[in-house]
């Protein structure tokens, strides 16, 4: 080499990357330090405790889960069945609804922000709903079974669907409104032949995307008494019957697998 | 008038693969939905009905409006613990769920993998954690560990680990792959690379990811008490037990309204990130 | 004293491709080697041999006496610190601060945990702005490297480069996506710092009047052989024509517009 080895001056950090640095420490140290606070005051179970439930649990619960019992799969996959049958009318119901709904919140349909403001608002509180709190209050008003939890998806799909669904008309290119429009066409024509055609394959691919959430609410929702799978599955947890419940986790695994793959397929081809 | 061409200009049908291919989807389609409506004895009548005895339902669950305050208020300070706890159980879940996920996302996208072998596990896993619902793993450790808050915080750790997971190697994989070879080049190691050339490209995503996976385990964890693993679940269980409506009613409200306050927060958090 | 040797280097990709068929080169220390070819010719190929990117599916290539392409792991890591390399998209860490871009060339020098914790020592941080400032940059050290332009940018690359104290330098087509003025302050820059450091530098040109201007050997490739070995006063334009394979388009392969 053949550069003289002179000590180079190191120039000062300078202060945003200071100020940077400190912010991005203080904020790790922060979280961990919430997390002691937040671990010291919950209501947590000596170690014994835990220890003594898991010896308890742990050896018929091995012995269940490698050996999941294949008597109980036919069970298993009729219910899982019916979970799905479930989830494609809550999925329906709600698509179907939430596109009239969508279009009362959509601000390039109604004139304005200030026009879409409650149909917004009322996407929003169905959405921040919790599911499964509106399959308890359907499951109480009108008693167990499949009906509550359908309902309940539907809804809350509403909220859901509604919101992308009205994101995906703002979004759509206005030239062909306005080609309509200057055509001679009314607002039912724009509608059929500017609006629809270029908001379906989004709608759908949505809609499937929305399936696969469902499915995986809708086995949920047998746990508090809505339909579906949830039903024999929350017994058997009670009598720790493990062998059978493996089985259903096996079935229930597979078909979300299946189902998501299936949907992500579709959705590919669609847009 | 001249008179019209007699040889009239065929007119060309559309493609028969195309009408065939939306046909049958339509078929389908058709078919499940009505195979739906059979096996789950639903049907639209139950729909109205549901819905009148919702309405019905629903006026039981607010006292009259004179006492609404003295109802509520008195009701009121006994929720605090129980809310408390939820958001206790949603933060240790984000949190666990966060640290776990980490290398699970760097085991199992394709750009920073260590080997086919450990990717396939790691993608194997993660499915796993994913499909099953963040309340189905609940009511699952509820009973082999204690009831409480501990099986709650596991199960929405477990969940979050296949949420975050997932979001976060397919951000991972689609970085720029320039500065990953550049730093191969210079002789750094994996880690390293790593640090320097896939972090900052995806920490501002991966940041907005952990806010929404709170957002998710706040709204889990209020009803996950339902099952036994604590939070303000247990409260409204226990209330719907004995009846006690107007206490329902109330659950009902603060749930509504916490989850609605995290969801603003955590959207306005987001937006200002990206 | 050869410092890069390449013994009977040939590259078959999976799909078949032969991008290289059989390569015998010897380059003495200090050298600065420009290779030209059309593009396909096996010149990315050739240059990624050396640090083994690409790993020759027969032959062997040779840097200061170690076997590079029968390198594995910790040794090869070893090798490729010091070969520094620059990239026609720079391959830069756009969200990082330049600063940290020239850093991480000293990665593969450090120990590990160093690396991993950002804990480099202060010579080292000293001589990082050192290397900004040879390149002509040094105020920009603490700024992101996406504000910068493309030849500060490409600069930056080069300043990463050096901070591996290297012996070898590879560019791959440095200056193709920057303006020519840019380009030809690049390439001085590059030159002047090969030739101050005494590398041995491998640069991959397309350009044919740049390649006269600045090698002190020009190696022409095409399809996967060379064609050409010989000083820039050796290579005519008739010599180009046969690298090529066709007439020179005086707007395209000289200097470009």
């Amino acid at each position: 080499m053949s550069r003289a080895a002179t000590a180079y001056q190191v120039p000062p950090t300078p202060p945003h990357v200071r100020r940077g640095r400190v912010l991005a420490i203080s904020l790790a140290v922060l979280s961990v330090v919430l997390l002691v606070v937040v671990l010291a005051t919950m209501d947590l179970p000596t170690w014994q405790r835990v220890k003594a439930g898991l010896d308890r649990t742990m050896p018929p619960l091995w012995r269940g889960f490698t050996n999941p019992d294949p008597e109980v799969f036919p069970l298993a996959f009729r219910s899982m069945l019916q979970t799905l049958f479930m989830a494609v009318l809550g999925t329906l119901l709600g698509g179907l609804l939430a596109f009239g709904l969508s279009f009362l919140a959509a601000r390039n349909l109604l004139g304005g922000t200030l026009q879409a403001g409650p149909g917004k608002a009322l996407l929003v509180a169905i959405r921040t709903f919790p599911e499964i709190l509106l399959a308890i209050i359907f499951v109480a008003a009108a008693g167990p079974g499949p009906t509550a939890g359908i309902m309940a998806m539907g809804i809350h799909s509403i909220g859901f669907l509604g919101k992308i669904f009205s994101d995906v008309i703002e979004g759509i290119d206005q030239g062909p409104m306005e080609a309509i429009r200057a055509s001679g066409g009314n607002g039912l024509h724009v509608f059929l032949y500017a609006v629809v055609p270029q908001v379906l394959p989004e709608f759908a691919s949505n809609v499937l995307y929305r399936f696969e959430i469902n499915l995986r609410a809708a086995t949920i929702l047998g746990l508090v008494g809505a339909g579906g799978i949830g039903g024999p599955l929350i017994q058997r947890l009670q009598f720790r019957r493990w062998d059978e419940i493996s089985m259903f986790l096996i079935v229930i695994v597979g078909f979300i697998v299946v189902v998501d793959f299936l949907s992500s397929t579709i959705r590919r081809r669609l847009v | 008038m001249a008179p019209e061409a007699t040889t009239a200009v065929a007119v060309p049908r559309p493609p028969l693969v195309g009408r065939l291919r939306s046909l049958l989807t339509l078929g389908i389609v058709a078919a499940v939905v009505v195979v739906s409506f059979r096996q789950t004895d639903f049907d639209l009548l139950a729909l109205f009905t549901g819905a009148a005895d919702f309405w019905k339902f629903f006026g039981r669950l607010v006292p009259p409006l004179s006492e609404v305050g003295t109802d509520w208020g008195k009701y009121l300070p006994q929720l605090a613990k129980p809310l408390i706890e939820t958001l206790q159980i949603a933060y240790v879940g984000t949190f666990f769920g966060t640290l776990l996920a980490m290398p699970l996302i760097f085991l199992a996208s394709a750009t920073t993998a260590l080997d086919p072998v450990s990717m396939w596990v790691a993608r194997v896993l993660l499915t796993i954690l994913r499909s099953i619902p963040d309340l189905l793993w609940a009511a699952i450790l509820v009973p082999i560990l204690v009831v409480g808050p501990l099986p709650g915080a596991v199960a929405l750790s477990l969940f979050s680990i296949g949420v975050l997971a997932k979001l976060g190697s397919e951000t991972v994989e689609a970085i720029d792959p320039g500065p990953v070879e550049a730093l191969r080049a210079a002789g750094a190691g994996r880690l390293a690379t790593i640090i320097y050339a896939v972090v900052p490209q995806v920490a501002a995503t991966m940041v907005s990811y952990i806010l929404y996976v709170f957002e998710i385990n706040v709204r889990a964890s209020v009803i996950i008490g339902y099952v036994g693993a604590g939070g303000i679940g247990f409260t409204l269980q226990n209330r719907l037990n004995f009846f006690d409506y107007t206490g329902v009613g109330l659950i009902i409200v603060v749930i509504f309204a916490v989850v609605l306050v995290i969801d603003g927060l955590s959207v306005w958090a987001r937006s200002r990130l990206i | 004293m050869s410092h890069i040797e390449f013994r009977e280097v040939e590259v078959t990709y999976k799909t078949g491709l032969r991008a290289l068929k059989g390569v015998n080169l010897t380059i003495p220390r200090g050298q600065f080697l420009v290779v030209v070819g059309l593009s396909g010719a096996g010149k990315s190929t050739l240059i990624r041999t050396v640090n083994n990117l690409v790993v020759p599916s027969k032959g062997s290539v040779h840097v200061g006496g170690v076997d590079v392409t029968a390198a594995r792991g910790r040794q090869l890591r070893q090798a490729r610190s010091d070969i520094g390399m620059i990239f026609q998209t720079f391959n830069l860490v756009k969200r990082s601060s330049v600063l940290r871009n020239v850093l991480s060339g000293r990665l593969g020098d450090v120990p590990g945990w160093r690396g991993v914790l950002g804990a480099f020592p202060r010579e080292d941080v000293a001589y990082a702005h050192e290397c900004l400032a040879r390149v002509g940059i040094p105020e920009k050290a603490f700024v992101r490297a996406d504000a910068l332009s493309g030849g500060q940018q490409q600069r930056v690359g080069i300043a990463r480069a050096l901070a591996q104290k290297p012996s070898v330098m590879l560019a791959d087509e440095p200056v193709a996506s920057l303006d020519p003025p840019t380009s030809h302050a690049v390439m001085s820059d590059l030159k002047r710092i090969a030739r101050e450091d005494g590398i041995t530098t491998i640069v991959n040109l397309h350009f044919i009047d740049m390649a006269r201007e600045y090698a002190d050997r020009i190696i022409g490739m095409r399809d996967g052989l060379v064609v050409f070995d010989g000083t820039p006063e050796e290579a005519t334009d008739k010599a180009f024509e046969e690298i090529y394979g066709r007439p020179i388009d005086r707007e395209k392969d000289l200097r470009g517009a």
